[in-house]
């Protein structure tokens, strides 16, 4: 180890065992699952410098919009609706849950 | 292939310019990029937005290097802003420079317009006043790119909703010395003429003939959405969100006649359909471009 | 005169007339024309954020979220002509807009959104052959000072939310209904090939990995990973890295990749 003897709290042979196993782990062979995820790459955003026109002619560009005090009339109405139970697991319950899941 | 360019450069713009062919093209949608590498439909070129692409790398680069190596491809500019009342965005153009460099597109194409305000991009391709202002200020933004890109730039006529008081031309003579006096190509979108000449009570055969046909390098055709103005009178939407409508391919019927077989991209940008559907469309632009062989242009060539 | 400079102020405000030289055929009142301009440049860059925030916009719902995108662009219209870099301080609009309040989660959510999008479109970088870090555990007195560049692509999240839950719900991993906003999260964002990932990461996992990406070498990188963390496995921590492919270059000093 190259730190100084007061933090030198990781030995060169815990770093070598995590790095062999590093090295082990990440060269078996893929999982079917994880062969499988090969196969969803790229779907794709979109790009974004488009050409679109909007809809209609009066809608968006020419509404006011003030959400200072009282003007603003919309609530959050998503999927937020569904979240928030007090009762679900933990964060790495969660977690685990979906480690092996790819991007949509 | 190269075709010696009908447009004589009388100002920086290089004479001999690689072209597309005179084949219907359609729009790269990243939603269809592994459908295409699947299938290798049978396109005349694909076209791209050329800031979609002014990225450092990823999937987007990926795949339009992969698709580059099977078609021609045009790069069509959204954002350099030529009309904008302010120094070209040096930065952009250099980038720009590298899409070009990197991909070497057959064609390279920018609009009529401006989009941009101080440091503010609007996104939109804002209308122009015709005057001998913004026809100097236009002329020199083109020279200063085409000796930058060592290229013909193809500038597209814009579909408009306003007009200016204070126009001292109209649309077709603008471009007509735009066109003399850069060297510059026409990239002619027949939609937007159309939609011009509704919004604005133009006669489009008037206004196509005014036009340097001469100069057309490439067609645009797009669909429009219908509205009003204050007068209760059709106000015609670019939306690029529909097919082509019936009068716009009356039109190229009679533009391909005039000028030959073009090369001709169908655009959409907005609720983009599946892919068979944008290669139909491409068919039928392709049926009418069959029938109207042999060209002048081949022939002059 | 500035023509543009009328055009444009008024393209952005509602409030303002249209501008004085506009010209219409029929007579007809050009303010119903120049509509169409305004409601071009807010709808297309109101687009331009949705196809960016896909679960923001989930979460609070479409009509919420563009009348909240439509204020945002107003405040802050594109400083660039490539939309894909655009929205990059919408997360600490969020944050600040009181509407939202009620979503406390919904900035963090938007963070990780970003970095996908980062993620997405950064420089590629081809990852590090694992003989290279073979070979380096034949020196193991030296691995303390070896150094892990990883790929541009990458990115963190620290959240005190559970944005990686939340996001993974939004793709159909999870039920939504099962996740608790509240819980702390940390997100690992990179690109295994083409496909962006979003992974769920312990807080030591996190802390190694910003200490690496602050150039700080593998025993440096490794304590505060532990401090933080005690059950910090940094063998499982490099064997993530490794297996995406997010590792590209290893060196003994700062100045001279190895490979």
């Amino acid at each position: 180890m190259n730190t100084t003897a007061s933090h030198a709290v990781v030995s060169a042979a815990a770093l070598a065992l995590a790095l062999g196993a590093a090295l082990a782990i990440s060269s078996a062979p893929l999982t079917a699952q994880a062969a499988d995820n090969e196969k969803c790459f790229g779907v794709a955003m979109q790009g974004k410098n488009d050409c679109a026109a909007g809809p209609g002619t009066t809608c968006a560009g020419t509404a006011k919009v003030d959400y200072q005090g009282n003007a603003w009339k919309l609530v959050p109405q998503g999927t937020c609706e569904q979240t928030a139970s007090p009762t679900s697991p933990t964060g790495f319950g969660q977690l685990e849950a979906f480690k092996e899941v790819k991007q949509s | 292939m190269m075709i010696v360019s009908p447009t004589q450069a009388t100002n920086g713009a290089p004479a001999l310019s690689p072209q597309l062919p005179p084949r219907a093209g359609i729009g790269l949608k990243s939603q269809h990029y592994q459908q295409i590498l699947e299938r290798n439909p049978a396109v005349g070129f694909f076209e791209v937005h050329a800031e979609n692409y002014l990225v450092a790398g990823g999937p987007f680069h990926h795949y339009l290097g992969l698709i580059r190596e099977r078609y021609p491809l045009s790069i069509h500019g959204v954002g350099l802003s030529l009309g904008a009342q302010q120094p070209l965005d040096r930065e952009h153009l250099e980038r720009l420079a590298s899409l070009l460099e990197r991909y070497q597109p057959q064609a390279f194409s920018e609009h009529l317009a401006w989009s941009s305000h101080g440091d503010v991009f609007l996104n939109d391709l804002l209308p122009l006043a015709y005057d001998n202002a913004t026809l100097t200020r236009v002329c020199a933004h083109i020279d200063q790119v085409q000796s930058r890109l060592q290229r013909q730039l193809l500038l597209e006529n814009p579909a408009t909703y306003v007009e200016f008081a204070h126009s001292s031309m109209d649309e077709a003579a603008f471009i007509g010395e735009v066109v003399r006096r850069t060297g510059c190509g026409l990239l002619l979108d027949v939609n937007n003429a159309y939609v011009s000449s509704i919004n604005h009570h133009w006669d489009v055969q008037a206004y196509l003939h005014a036009l340097p046909l001469h100069a057309v390098g490439e067609i645009h055709l797009a669909g429009f959405a219908e509205d009003r103005d204050a007068a209760g009178e059709r106000l015609l939407i670019d939306n690029h969100g529909a097919p082509v409508d019936a009068a716009v391919w009356r039109l190229y019927t009679e533009v391909l006649q005039l000028i030959g077989a073009t090369p001709t991209l169908l655009e959409r940008d907005n609720a983009i359909p599946p892919l068979d559907l944008l290669l139909e469309e491409a068919q039928h632009a392709q049926a009418l471009l069959d029938a109207i062989q042999p060209t002048r242009r081949q022939a002059s060539a | 005169m500035n023509s543009q400079q009328d055009f444009f102020a008024a393209l952005l405000d509602p409030e303002r007339d249209c501008p004085a030289d506009l010209k219409t055929w029929n007579g007809s009142d050009p303010a119903a024309r120049f509509a169409v301009y305004r409601n071009n440049v807010l709808s297309s860059l109101i687009d331009a954020l949705a196809a960016s925030f896909p679960v923001v916009q989930q979460l609070v719902g479409e009509a919420f979220f563009r009348a909240m995108a439509a204020v945002y662009v107003r405040h802050s219209p594109p400083r660039t002509r490539i939309l894909a870099d655009y929205g990059t301080d919408f997360p600490t609009f969020i944050e600040g807009f009181a509407p939202a309040g009620s979503l406390p989660y919904l900035a963090d959510v938007a963070r990780l959104e970003l970095l996908r999008i980062r993620a997405y479109h950064a420089a590629d970088a081809a990852p590090l052959n694992p003989t290279v870090l073979a070979a380096a555990l034949a020196v193991p007195e030296r691995l303390g000072s070896l150094r892990l560049r990883l790929q541009p692509a990458l990115g963190l999240l620290d959240s005190a939310f559970a944005v990686v839950s939340l996001w993974a719900a939004h793709q159909g991993a999870l039920a939504l209904a099962e996740v608790d906003p509240d819980q702390a999260q940390c997100a690992l964002v990179l690109r295994n090939g083409l496909a962006v990932e979003v992974l769920g990461i312990r807080r030591g996992d996190l802390v190694f990995i910003q200490a690496l990406l602050q150039g700080q070498p593998l025993g440096a990188a490794t304590q505060p990973a532990l401090a933080s963390d005690p059950t910090f496995d940094l063998g499982a921590c490099l064997a993530q890295l490794l297996r995406a492919g997010a590792i590209t270059h290893c060196t003994y000093d700062k100045q001279r990749p190895l490979p």
